[in-house]
């Protein structure tokens, strides 16, 4: 019998809780509700939680008076006349078939105005769907697959570059060296995670890579969460590319890493796409090891420093009491996707999904926590303004190397060999 | 021929990390007939245990693993306590549901106390240290690890065959009743067991904290890699496992750098699966 | 073995279930109409994996391969070949029952721990071969262009009633499938070969044709759940129906409600489903991971006080004071495990 007690005692400590908190929903009234949807549990946790920190920065934001703040929607508390920002969170725990039902259920059961989320494509595709068939705004920051802004939805915006653009870039500057340094870069070789997201990748490097007349000498997908990464770099070390491009995610990218200095090996240049190279804690952790990778980027301290100023200070009055670290360029575009959603609610005056997504779809908006200091959406949802620079690492600072008009350091060249640093 | 012989050695090297996180499984399934499904947990458990002890008070993963197989062994032994002891022999399957249950608790706390972050250790005594070996590049912390599988394999080798609780714990596998009518506490033996079973996992977690970084899921594929060496072993063989674990980290390094290394993983279930369809008690199975 | 009020039991079921959408407030587009939906999903998927396990005692936790290849059958036939889903369903499920009959004549020689390991071991493999086969999609995986609503397309946005009624059918064809099969000859034969295959094959019964034709069935039930799963996300790539996890779902359900019971996967189903998405909907806000500490530790305390699940409950209740050989014939231990 004390099984059944047992039993008992735990459904109604859950019930307790689901009222608890469905009861939360209700009070205050001049509120606008956002669900947000993230990874915050599952592989990519840290990324999500990362992401929703961001947002709770940019809530802070927008709802309480920031006078000394230089931004739009700062200075004055809250939007319209007065409404305040909710967020209704929701974790999708990586999941395509969560993150669903998920955000069904914070359009319909929550009647949140508009969703920001997902951070993993896959898991953007079908929640983005469903807002579409239902006509509820959906906004992305850091999702990167090309194919999301390819399917020509209207209610769908996005502000980070995607793989193509990303790609593109890398070659671009690959191009560069050739020329200005005499690099003599002729050969390429991918890693990548065997997952959405880096299978996307790499399909817009090997066309990126085609453009320019680089040869592909390695294409070596890995599985995610690998037990050691020894065959992968074997074969990288194998056909000796002169320059890598890497998409693996934070666990993976160290592992990585320190396989490549274990077996002393090294391309001329390794590029990669917004992923564990990018977060401040796995380099922190590297360490040394980490030197001279390079990566596309569109938000660093140091870029922020000289181009985002106001992104330096919300990042150290509101997202670093939360996160413990700075922002990443994947997180912080989170946050600039609420605030030109609410930019957008602002000029159009009223709650109204409409006028909301024809602001959205047809206006230039400022932006201070973005790269280009402004974002403006094609049909479809892409941010043409969208912007990333290369970085290279250096002792856990990320020197911008590319393009010229960002550039604040001369990039090293080849990368230094492991027995020489 | 010089990757070869890395390739080679690459794969000796995991195999043997395999047959230590393994050892553990095989004793308890061996004797006791019980699949640990917390055991990737459990390996998480001591990695997280080592890193802290590291970055925290700067002790070395290969002194900490002393703590960890300390540590293991009571969480084996409390696991056994609250959860096997109770669910074992009452219905199929339900010590390795149980444990499932267990894996989803512990996966999910550790997410909660320590986030979801990666955590890698550095400045250990033995990072980035390796050695040359014709053309090949041996990794001083795998090797370490490598000659401690050796290690904690040969004292359960030896514990089983040598001693009286080696065969106290053999008798009790045979047969638990004729166990007790000789007055083996096979309770007792139990709960030893699979607290030693846990002490080995301890001892493999926190050794591989010297290379590999930490985080909630790291143990999915390594309990996965272990079941399918145990079962390739045979029931509760040690030396099973150990050479099961050295053909499946040979069938990774070589599919995986002569075929595609994304295939590694499915070339290493087929053989196994290849394996026990032809011998199904595995290769030393009985 | 059929009692006349089980039958009246199980027509009230259905008519209720039926009549709930055309209640006023019934289904609409809530949430509780989702949860209602996975509940007949998630039932008629532990019921299938009952036939082979529960009552044919195979136990195996390779059952999201055949789901998979029946949701890749429904998503190749609406994306890649811009047809309807309704061809993609027959082929997806003769598809699982030929790759089940294929997996399983081998593997049936392995007993206990290594049949299981070895279904494990065939998910890895199935998971990671359409991870990089290009024409399935590969990691990336195959996403549903936006469809007109209604039956032709299987697909609906602004209702979830055409979702549940088609649950509903799906979770009357495999339950009553099995309501067939318990009061049929093969019901008796794969308790049959539960029991003891020696003894069964001594009585004349054909074990391999009866464990092989009743995988083949638990697998194509198994697929037309896969096909509805790829339906109502609109989307599918391996992580989401291969995995082990997906596998789980289908174990964990039917041993909690109580395994080779008839009713035993729509209370498992009913009791874990809901609090698998309350819990997550109302508490992983916070982010903590709390929800899946909560369903671990419910998995934990089912497995130690009640392991022979709900129905075990419902039988300890209904014969009180409990008398053990009442519970123990529903799934007493195997022999010879090992």
């Amino acid at each position: 019998m004390r099984s059944k007690s047992m039993l008992a005692r735990l459904l109604v400590f859950t019930l307790c809780g689901v009222f608890l908190f469905g009861g939360a929903a209700f009070g205050a009234d001049k509120v606008i509700k956002i669900g947000t949807l993230f990874p915050l549990t599952g592989p990519s946790a840290v990324s999500g939680q990362n992401c929703l920190n961001s947002l709770l920065a940019a809530v802070e934001v927008i709802n309480n008076a920031h006078p000394e703040l230089d931004m739009p929607l700062a200075a004055k508390a809250g939007l319209l006349d007065g409404y305040k920002i909710e967020l209704v969170k929701a974790d999708h725990q990586g999941k395509p078939d969560v993150a669903k039902s998920e955000a069904e259920r914070l359009y319909n059961q929550e009647n949140v105005f508009a969703i920001i989320g997902s951070y993993n494509s896959s898991a953007t595709k079908p929640a983005s769907a469903v807002a579409e068939r239902a006509k509820k705004l959906f906004l992305c920051g850091a999702s990167s697959s090309a194919a999301l802004t390819e399917r020509g939805y209207k209610y769908f915006f996005r502000h980070a570059p995607t793989d193509a653009i990303e790609s593109e870039e890398f070659t671009d500057y690959i191009s560069w060296l050739n020329k200005e340094k005499n690099a003599g870069i002729k050969t390429l070789g991918l890693f990548y995670e065997n997952s959405e997201f880096g299978k996307h990748a790499a399909d817009e490097a090997k066309k990126a890579a085609k453009e320019v007349g680089l040869e592909i000498t390695a294409d070596v997908p890995f599985n995610v969460g690998a037990t050691n990464l020894s065959s992968e770099v074997q074969t990288l070390k194998a056909a000796n590319p002169d320059a890598v491009f890497g998409a693996a995610l934070g666990g993976d990218y160290s592992l990585w890493v320190r396989t490549m200095k274990q077996v002393n090996w090294l391309p001329k240049i390794a590029i990669n796409y917004c992923t564990g190279y990018q977060n401040p804690a796995v380099q922190k952790e590297l360490g040394a090891d980490g030197n001279y990778f390079m990566g596309g980027m569109s938000f660093s301290p140091e870029l922020a420093e000289k181009f985002m100023p106001e992104a330096l200070v919300v990042q150290e009055k509101f997202y670093r009491p939360l996160a413990n670290q700075p922002f990443d360029s994947d997180s912080v575009q989170e946050a600039v996707m609420l605030m030109i959603l609410g930019q957008a609610i602002e000029k159009a005056g009223a709650l109204d999904t409409e006028k909301v997504r024809e602001i959205l779809a047809s206006e230039t908006f400022v932006s201070p926590l973005s790269l280009s200091g402004e974002v403006a959406f094609a049909p479809g949802g892409q941010n043409i303004k969208a912007l990333s620079v290369i970085t290279q690492i250096e002792n856990q600072k990320y020197n911008t190397i590319y393009p010229e008009k960002f550039k604040d350091s001369e990039v090293i060249y080849p990368m230094k060999p492991w027995d020489n640093r | 021929m010089g990757n070869f012989l890395q390739v080679l050695i690459d794969g000796l090297l995991n195999g043997l990390l395999y047959a230590l996180v393994a050892a553990g499984l095989s004793l308890i399934w061996g004797v006791m007939d019980v699949i640990n499904f917390a055991h990737g947990e459990f390996l998480m458990v001591a990695m997280y245990l080592s890193y802290w002890l590291g970055f925290l008070l700067d002790i070395d993963p290969f002194i900490s693993w002393i703590a960890g197989g300390i540590f293991l062994f009571l969480l084996g032994a409390v696991t056994y306590r609250l959860i096997i002891k109770n669910s074992l022999g009452k219905a199929a399957m339900a010590p390795l549901l149980a444990t499932f249950g267990l894996s989803m608790l512990l996966k999910n706390f550790c997410m909660n106390v320590f986030t979801p972050n990666f955590r890698l250790l550095s400045g250990n005594w033995l990072e980035g240290r390796t050695i040359a070996f014709g053309g090949a590049i041996v990794p001083l912390p795998q090797l370490v690890t490598a000659l401690f599988a050796f290690a904690v394999l040969g004292v359960l080798y030896w514990m089983l065959k040598k001693t009286r609780l080696g065969w106290a714990i053999q008798a009790t596998a045979m047969d638990k009743e004729a166990a007790e009518l000789m007055g083996i506490d096979t309770e007792r033996i139990y709960l030893l067991v699979f607290g030693m079973g846990g002490a080995c996992v301890g001892i493999a977690g926190s050794l591989m904290t010297s290379y590999l970084a930490v985080y909630p899921e790291v143990g999915g594929l390594f309990s996965l890699i272990a079941f399918v060496v145990v079962a390739l072993g045979g029931f509760g063989s040690i030396p099973g496992a150990l050479l099961a674990a050295l053909l499946i980290g040979l069938v990774e390094s070589f599919s995986g750098f002569y075929i595609a290394a994304v295939v590694k993983y499915v070339a290493v279930f087929a053989v196994y699966l290849g394996v026990i369809l032809l011998r199904p008690r595995g290769l030393f199975g009985w | 073995m059929k009692s006349k009020r089980s039958s009246t039991l199980w027509y009230a079921f259905l008519l209720a279930a039926l009549a709930l959408p055309f209640l006023p407030g019934g289904i609409g587009n809530t949430f509780h109409g989702h949860v209602l939906t996975m509940i007949l999903l998630y039932a008629s998927m532990a019921q299938s994996w009952n036939i082979i396990s529960g009552y044919c005692g195979q136990i195996s936790f390779g059952h999201a391969v055949f789901f998979g290849i029946g949701a890749y059958g429904a998503a190749l036939a609406v994306v890649t070949f811009d047809s309807l889903p309704w061809y993609g369903v027959p082929a997806g499920a003769a598809a699982a029952a030929i790759v089940s009959v294929l997996i399983s004549a081998p593997c049936f020689r392995l007993k206990g721990h290594y049949f299981a390991i070895a279904t494990f071991a065939t998910v890895e493999i199935f998971n990671r071969l359409f991870m990089i086969w290009d024409w399935v999609g590969g990691a990336i995986g195959l996403d549903y262009p936006i469809l007109e609503d209604g039956w032709r397309n299987f697909s609906w946005s602004g209702t979830k009633n055409g979702y549940y009624l088609g649950a509903l059918a799906l979770f009357t064809l495999v339950f009553g499938i099995v309501r067939r099969i318990e009061s049929h000859r093969m019901g008796y034969y794969l308790r049959a070969v539960r029991e003891g295959q020696e003894t069964a094959e001594s009585l004349g019964v054909n074990s391999t044709f009866v464990k092989l034709s009743a995988m083949a069935l638990s697998a194509a039930l198994a697929a037309l759940c896969g096909a509805f799963f790829a339906q109502y996300n609109y989307r599918v790539d391996p992580p989401m129906v291969m995995s082990l996890d997906m596998s789980m779902k289908f174990v964990l359900i039917t041993i909690l409600g109580g395994l080779g019971t008839f009713w035993g996967p729509l209370l498992g189903a009913a009791i874990l489903i809901p609090l698998q998405e309350y819990t997550r909907a109302y508490l992983s806000h916070l982010g903590s991971g709390v929800d899946l500490m909560i369903f671990g530790l419910i998995i934990i305390v089912t497995m130690i006080k009640q392991p022979r699940g709900i129905m075990g409950i419902v039988h300890s209740l209904r014969k009180k004071p409990e008398t053990p050989a009442a519970s123990e014939e529903i799934c007493e231990d195997r022999e010879g495990e090992r």
